[in-house]
């Protein structure tokens, strides 16, 4: 929360009136609705208030009728989005696997990349810029025997922070390891690793759910 | 600086909300300050201590009346709800179900927060039309048909911040002064239990 902006421009201009001109609030490494624009004026307050929104609909509510709220922070999170669903290989041979790694927490230190489905992993190269709370660019160089198998990534931020399996997820909401894949579910502030499955004729599939 | 600031009241915001200035070099002659009656006329928050809570009172008898003149086309007789408008009682029990209902009396954790939103946002069209004794009143209807309050109960200033709602242990965490600390909250990449 050291960082928070006031923001009257963006690019060389003005903001843009769908971005909140005249001035809107910036707050890197939070949820979007934070980041509130049309900014019309700031009340200091010492307790959080309890809109209608904040109390009722922004609480996210587990399985076991609890409710957490104020989940403010975007966890570490990261995708590899070359090769990555609805894309096809040509065949077996060289491929630069290529992703983005982010975190509310802060910068990006380092990315690991799995080409077994998560059973094995290595340091993929961060090819940045790498700036705290923004997207980070990470290479990885994969040799595709044309087997079938999963591509996985998964990013550590400065905090030592590292992105979670599906099953770790899990075990925040209270679900069943499976709940997500099994379910379809997708929860606010999901950041589970994201599997993309290489299939024999070379097409990627999204392999977080059935 | 390219930018000036000088007279940039949050009014402005209001005044030339979604105008295109891009070929405006600077804000100068835009907008004034707003008066003190126009930051008042948005300044309407109130805390879950209810020290904001405006003169005046209500009592479920009243706000049955006006519940049916401008409520209950959208909310439902039974205050059930349509498409329109959420249900306002009902769902006690559900928040483990496969399809939980969230209403005021199955969720909400603050009274304040039925007399925020009802002067705030209700009825749709006519926002901010209700005076404090009609908003008074309609809290105690809803909260009477949740069998919060007794029928008879007045619901003013100090009546309303003092009422417990059933859901308020329902949220994690649950003391208001644990939510700015991460670690009290034992949150870990990046969520919160």
């Amino acid at each position: 929360m050291d960082d928070v902006l006031v923001a009257y421009g963006q690019n060389g201009e003005a903001l843009r009136p769908q971005q909140g001109y005249p001035i809107r609030l910036l707050v890197p490494g939070w949820e979007g609705i934070n980041n509130v624009k049309w900014l019309r004026r700031i009340k200091l307050v010492n307790e959080p208030y309890m809109g209608m929104w904040e109390s009722t609909k922004y609480p996210s509510l587990r399985t076991d009728g609890l409710s957490r709220w104020f989940q403010f922070e975007m966890g570490p999170r990261s995708v590899i989005t070359r090769p990555s669903g609805g894309q096809k290989l040509s065949g077996p041979g060289f491929y630069e696997i290529s992703g983005l790694a982010w975190s509310g927490g802060g910068v990006i230190r380092n990315v690991e990349v799995s080409v077994d489905a998560g059973r094995t992993w290595k340091e993929a190269e961060i090819q940045g810029p790498v700036n705290p709370k923004a997207h980070t660019r990470f290479g990885f160089a994969w040799d595709w025997n044309g087997e079938e198998t999963a591509l996985h990534s998964r990013c550590t931020d400065e905090r030592g922070d590292t992105q979670p399996t599906p099953a770790e997820l899990a075990k925040f909401w209270r679900v069943e390891p499976e709940f997500f894949r099994t379910t379809g579910t997708i929860p606010g502030h999901f950041n589970a690793i994201q599997p993309w499955k290489i299939n024999r004729d070379g097409s990627v599939q999204n392999a977080l759910v059935l | 600086m390219r930018w000036s600031f000088n007279c940039f009241a949050p009014v402005v915001a209001l005044a030339v909300y979604g105008a295109v200035l891009a070929q405006t070099p600077d804000y100068k002659n835009v907008g004034r300050a707003p008066t003190e009656q126009e930051v008042q006329a948005m300044d309407i928050a109130i805390g879950t201590d209810g020290k904001e809570l405006p003169p005046g009172s209500g009592r479920a008898k009243e706000g049955a009346k006006i519940f049916k003149a401008k409520c209950e086309v959208c909310h439902g007789a039974n205050l059930e709800g349509s498409q329109m408008a959420p249900a306002l009682v009902g769902g006690k029990g559900t928040l483990t179900s496969l399809h939980p209902k969230l209403t005021v009396g199955s969720y909400w954790p603050f009274s304040t927060t039925i007399f925020d939103y009802i002067r705030r946002a209700m009825p749709r069209y006519q926002e901010g039309s209700l005076s404090a004794d009609e908003v008074y009143s309609l809290v105690a209807f809803v909260l009477y048909r949740n069998e919060i309050v007794k029928e008879e109960d007045v619901i003013d200033a100090k009546t309303l911040p003092k009422i417990q709602m059933p859901n308020r242990n329902g949220f994690i965490p649950q003391k208001l002064d644990e939510i700015h600390d991460p670690k009290k909250r034992g949150c870990r990449l990046g969520h919160c239990p």
